[in-house]
C-alpha cells in the first residue's frame, strides 16, 4: 500500500445477509474503508480496489467508467454525483462518504431499485409518435440541423438519475414523473418529426406531471450531461398554458 | 399509471405575468414609496408634492397600469406562498391553504380596482 | 413496499445545501411583496382621501422602521428580479434568426434593459418638476 491513504465511509445494505455476517434485521450501516490514495484514482476506482482487495461483497452499478452509461450515480458526500467522474483529490484528505443515490429504495449496498423511474418514463412515451408511420421506402423524415439543435441539448440524458437524488420534489411525491423523463418527454415534443404531443399531454399536464415542479434547480446543477431538464420542465409549463388558454377559448377545436 | 387534470397552469399564467411585472416596476415602486416621497415633502413644501404625484396616479393609463401591476403581483405573491408554504412540508389537504392565496389574491386585486376607479380626478 | 432511502423532508430539508438555501430565499421575496402591496393599498386609499390623509400616510412613510422595511422590501424586490431575468431564457429561449441568443444576453436583452427603462421613466415622471 502507497504511503497516502484514504478513508471511504461506505453505505452497507444487504437485506438477505448477503455474504455478510449481518441479518437483513441489522438494517443500513456504513463501514469504513482505507484505500490507496491516487491523484488520478476516481471514486468508482476505490470502490473497484475495495471490493478486489478487501470485499468482495460489495455491490454497485458501473459499467463505462467513461461517463456515459450512467449507471454508476451514487452520493458522494451527500451530492448525487457519477462516481466515474468523482476524483479522490476534490475530497482527499477528508474521508468521502458514499451512498446509494437518495429518495430511491435500495436494493442492496449501493444499488437503487430503477423500477420506478422506468414506469414513470414509460408513461411519458419518450419514442417518435407518427399519426401515419410512412412507408420505409419513402426514405426518412428529414431534419434541418436547426430542428435538431432545438432539442439535442434534452436527448443527452443517461438516465443516470443524479437529478432525482437532488430533487426535494422527487424527495416529497413518490409520483413526481421527475425531472430527467420531463426533459426526455420534451425531447420528443420538440422533435420535428414527433407528432406525439396530444398522448404525452395527460402526463405532462398533471400534477405529477411538470406542475409538480417548483424550479428548485438543483437537477440541472447536478447533471453530468447539461441537459437542464430544470429549463426542460419550465418549457413543458409554457406549451402547458398554450394548451389551456387555447381549449378554454376555442373549446371546439383541436390541438 | 393514471393521472389528476390539473388547474395550475391558469394559475401558473397568473404567477408568470405577475413575476414580469413585478419584476419591472417593484424596484422603482419601492424607492419611490420608501426614498422619494417621504424625502420631497420633509421641507414644508405644501401641497405640491400631492398634487403632483395625485396628479400622475389619476391619469387613466397610470390607473390602467397600476391596477395591472398590483393585481398580476397580487396573484404571483399567492401563488409562491402557496407553493413556499407546500415546500416546506404541507402537501396534503391543501385546499384551505389554496382558498386563502388565492383569495387574498382576489381581495387584493379586488381592492386595487376599487381604490384605484374611486380615486377623485385632479380638479381642472 | 420497499423503503425509499434518505432522510424524510422535515420543514428545514433547504438548509442543506447552498444551492437549496438560494430557491428558499426567491420564494420568499414573496413575503416581502406581499407586505409591500398591501403598504401600496394603504397608500392608494390615503391619496384618495385626499391632502391630509396623504400628508399623515407620509409621516408614517419617514419613521425608521418603515425605512428599515422599505430597505429589507427593496432587497428582496431586487433579488426576485434578478432571479426572474435570469430564469427567463431558460422558459423563453430566444432567438434571432433561427439562432439561440445565449442565455447571458438574452437575461440582458429581455430582463435587466427593460426594467432599466422602466426604472428610468417612471422615476423621470414622478421626480420631474417635483423638487
Ligand atoms: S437529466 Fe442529467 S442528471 Fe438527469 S438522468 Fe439525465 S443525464 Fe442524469
Ligand atoms: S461508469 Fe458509466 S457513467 Fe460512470
Amino acid at each position: 500500500m502507497p504511503d497516502t491513504t484514504i478513508t471511504l465511509d461506505v453505505f452497507r445494505f444487504q437485506p438477505d445477509g448477503g455474504g455478510h455476517a449481518r441479518r437483513s434485521t441489522d438494517g443500513p450501516t456504513f463501514k469504513a474503508y482505507r484505500v490507496p490514495y491516487h491523484e488520478h484514482w476516481v471514486v468508482l476506482d476505490a470502490l473497484n480496489w475495495i471490493k478486489d482487495e478487501l470485499d468482495g461483497t460489495l455491490s454497485y452499478r458501473w459499467s463505462c467508467r467513461m461517463g456515459v452509461c450512467g449507471s454508476c450515480g451514487m452520493m458522494v458526500n451527500g451530492v448525487p454525483k457519477l462516481t466515474c467522474a468523482a476524483f479522490l483529490k476534490d475530497y482527499y484528505p477528508g474521508t468521502i462518504r458514499v451512498e446509494p443515490l437518495t429518495y430511491f429504495a435500495v436494493e442492496r449496498d449501493l444499488i437503487v431499485d430503477m423500477d420506478g423511474f422506468l414506469g414513470k418514463l414509460k408513461s411519458v412515451k419518450p419514442w417518435l409518435i407518427r399519426e401515419n408511420e410512412k412507408p420505409v421506402d419513402e426514405g426518412e423524415y428529414l431534419q434541418s440541423p436547426n430542428e435538431l439543435a432545438s432539442f439535442k441539448q434534452y436527448s443527452m440524458c443517461i438516465n443516470c438519475l443524479l437529478c432525482y437524488a437532488a430533487c426535494p420534489v422527487v424527495g416529497a411525491e413518490e409520483d413526481f414523473i421527475g425531472p430527467a423523463a420531463l426533459a426526455i418527454a420534451q425531447r420528443y415534443n420538440l422533435d420535428s418529426r414527433d407528432q406525439g404531443a396530444a398522448e404525452r399531454a395527460d402526463a405532462l399536464s398533471a400534477d405529477e406531471g411538470a406542475w409538480g415542479c417548483t424550479f428548485v434547480g438543483e437537477c440541472s446543477e447536478v447533471c453530468p450531461k447539461n441537459v437542464d431538464p430544470a429549463g426542460a420542465i419550465q418549457r413543458v409549463k409554457v406549451d402547458n398554458v398554450k394548451d389551456w388558454y387555447r381549449k378554454l377559448l376555442m373549446p371546439w377545436g383541436h390541438r | 399509471m393514471t393521472f389528476k387534470k390539473s388547474n395550475e397552469a391558469f394559475w401558473w399564467s397568473l404567477f408568470s405575468a405577475g413575476g414580469v411585472l413585478s419584476a419591472m416596476f417593484l424596484p422603482a415602486f419601492v424607492v419611490i414609496s420608501g426614498y422619494v416621497l417621504p424625502n420631497q415633502s420633509s421641507a414644508d413644501p405644501g401641497r405640491a408634492p400631492y398634487e403632483h404625484i395625485h396628479g400622475i396616479v389619476s391619469w387613466w393609463p397610470v390607473r390602467v397600469l397600476l391596477f395591472g401591476v398590483i393585481a398580476f403581483t397580487f396573484f404571483h405573491v399567492a401563488h409562491r406562498i402557496r407553493h413556499v408554504v407546500n415546500d416546506l412540508g404541507w402537501r396534503h389537504h391543501t385546499a384551505p391553504l389554496s382558498l386563502v392565496c388565492y383569495g387574498g389574491a382576489f381581495a387584493g386585486a379586488g381592492t386595487a380596482a376599487w381604490l384605484l376607479l374611486t380615486l377623485p380626478s385632479v380638479a381642472q | 413496499m420497499k423503503q425509499r432511502y434518505g432522510t424524510p423532508l422535515g420543514p428545514t430539508w433547504f438548509l442543506g445545501r447552498a444551492a437549496y438555501r438560494r430557491f428558499m430565499a426567491r420564494e420568499a421575496t414573496a413575503f416581502a411583496m406581499a407586505v409591500f402591496l398591501v403598504y401600496l393599498l394603504l397608500w392608494l386609499r390615503s391619496l384618495g382621501q385626499g391632502y391630509t390623509a396623504y400628508g399623515q400616510m407620509i409621516e408614517l412613510a419617514k419613521h425608521p422602521i418603515s425605512v428599515f422595511v422599505h430597505g429589507l422590501i427593496f432587497g428582496a424586490v431586487l433579488y426576485h428580479s434578478a432571479t426572474w431575468f435570469n430564469l427567463t431564457p431558460k422558459i423563453m429561449p430566444m432567438y434571432v434568426a433561427e439562432e439561440k441568443v445565449p442565455d447571458f444576453w438574452a437575461a440582458i436583452i429581455m430582463g435587466y434593459l427593460p426594467c432599466v427603462a422602466v426604472t428610468t421613466v417612471v422615476l423621470w415622471a414622478v421626480l420631474r418638476s417635483a423638487g
